[in-house]
């Protein structure tokens, strides 16, 4: 881990550096974190995957930008967050896309919400020694009905959760999310759906815990526009969704649904 | 009759005038010349069945192997060039893995079928200056049998890259018989143990010798088990229940 929180001494260098230092063994200096927090949260038959859309890094490497989504729809059951180095998030993104395209074009299905989990797993590992700078948080409904969240770390190593904060707010926001969605926070957590916990109930803590996070940390880590994706299961009711701001972006009706809600973070 | 197919019989990558290409067509003719195959779809799985030609009595029957494991859910007789096919098949299971590793899923019947094809028209392909992998279409055909999420399948691939799925299939040598046999008698609800008997009486109506447990193989693909070969006491109790 020490790479990653070294000094980025490039950035900073105006002179060409003297003919000594250039044959001297040169560290490996990671891309910016261009910021930002994802979470993701699973209850019975709904998963909710949110995002917020600052860019820009503490050094002025990348520059500050007010709209920039890091949660992507990938089909009507899976939604990807991505968090990190924004670039690398774009090309992977893309990568994955086309790889769901490939593979709609093969098999005539869309893939499964495990299926991609795997898939973004060896798309990760095989960058093992050059990775994305980027932290995954999957999010959707699985083939059975039951909603499901995916972390991943850079590298590809990945585990099924209830819920998940990743990023400049995850510090923060983690242990706050154990505390609500982990009934007993003595014991270990087990994957598996917040059961005791409705969508609208769900939806309320994403949005405290980003006006929260945006009202603590610095302007460059957190802010502008939150995104928020709720993927439905099949036969879920749309109670809770009844509130300003939100819409429907399913592609194919009868089957899983996903809605968009926008808000502003100031 | 061969007079008028010279000059462009030559080339595995050159169409005649009249549109064919000859080689394609000459290669459907060995699957002609092959043992027969029977395939039979029921609601509750696939069964595959082939006539081993026991030319020899020093010949051990049980060292032909004309029907062969793709995957566990996932299995294929043949008919014609039996060599041609261990590299067809060797690509199908290549195939299946890739995919269970990738995408943690059992690969479809269809999706199965289309990989077979695709290397079906690889002859006489090459690269910039290098050697084509293959100098000439495979001999062979091949039922494909497998159950995925859409149910039991049967799929026939042959050595144009045609893939076609079937309720009931036979091909090699005793095909046009077998093939009206079934489809007298096929009925799309027959259970497991009669697809078992339908596929030996249709064998024993176009084989030459009397069948018994060596000289036909018998595999199916089940919901429950999978892939199987039946070994020869359960072989035996079909051959007397026909």
């Amino acid at each position: 881990m020490a790479a990653y929180f070294q000094a980025p001494t490039a950035y900073s260098r105006t002179a060409l550096p003297p003919l000594a230092a250039v044959s001297a063994p040169q560290h490996l200096v990671p891309p910016s974190d261009t910021s930002g927090t994802i979470m993701a949260i699973t209850g019975v038959g709904f998963t909710v995957i949110a995002g917020d859309a600052r860019r820009g890094d503490a050094f002025g490497a990348y520059p500050q930008v007010r709209f920039v989504p890091t949660v992507f729809r990938l089909t009507d059951k899976a939604v990807l967050a991505t968090n990190g180095f924004a670039s690398d998030g774009n090309i992977f993104i893309k990568k994955v896309r086309q790889r769901l395209d490939w593979y709609r074009h093969a098999h005539a299905k869309d893939m499964s919400l495990h299926a991609i989990a795997l898939l973004i797993q060896s798309m990760l590992y095989q960058r093992r020694f050059c990775p994305f700078y980027v932290h995954n948080i999957l999010g959707g409904i699985e083939d059975d009905g039951s909603g499901a969240v995916y972390s991943f770390d850079e590298v590809g190593s990945y585990v099924r959760e209830t819920c998940r904060a990743a990023g400049s707010a995850s510090t923060m926001l983690q242990p706050f999310l154990d505390s609500q969605i982990y009934p007993k926070s003595s014991q270990p957590p087990t994957p598996g759906s917040a059961t005791h916990l409705s969508l609208a109930r769900v939806l309320a803590l994403v949005m405290d815990s980003y006006k929260h996070a945006a009202d603590r940390l610095s302007h460059d880590q957190i802010g502008d526009g939150l995104e928020v994706y709720i993927v439905l299961s099949k036969g879920t009711s749309t109670q809770g969704l009844n509130i300003e701001g939100v819409s429907e972006v399913t592609s194919i009706p009868g089957g899983e649904r996903i809605f968009l809600l926008r808000r502003s973070l100031a | 009759m061969f007079l008028t197919r010279s000059e462009y019989d030559r080339g595995v990558n050159t169409f005649s005038p009249e549109g064919r290409l000859f080689q394609v067509e000459y290669a459907m003719e060995a699957i002609k010349l092959g043992s027969t195959t029977v395939g039979i779809r029921t609601p509750h799985g696939v069964v595959l069945a082939v006539e081993k030609r026991v030319h020899s009595p020093l010949l051990e029957s049980s060292s032909i192997e004309k029907i062969m494991e793709i995957d566990e859910h996932l299995g294929c007789a043949m008919s014609g060039l039996t060599a041609d096919a261990r590299t067809i098949i060797d690509h199908a299971r290549v195939t299946a893995q890739n995919h269970s590793f990738t995408y943690d899923e059992k690969i479809k019947v269809e999706s199965v079928a289309q990989a077979v094809c695709d290397l079906a028209l690889r002859f006489g392909e090459s690269v910039h200056d290098e050697e084509a992998m293959m100098s000439r279409p495979f001999g062979v055909a091949l039922l494909i049998a497998g159950i995925d999420e859409v149910g039991p399948q049967l799929y026939h691939t042959d050595p144009s890259g045609t893939s076609t799925r079937y309720d009931a299939k036979a091909i090699g040598s005793g095909s046009e018989a077998a093939q009206s046999e079934l489809q007298d008698k096929w009925h799309k609800s027959m259970t497991l143990q009669e697809a078992h008997i339908l596929t030996l009486r249709v064998l024993k109506q176009v084989m030459e010798e009397k069948l018994d447990q060596h000289n036909v193989q018998v595999a199916q693909v089940t919901k429950e088990k999978g892939f199987e070969i039946l070994d020869e006491t359960s072989l035996k109790d079909v051959i007397e229940l026909m």
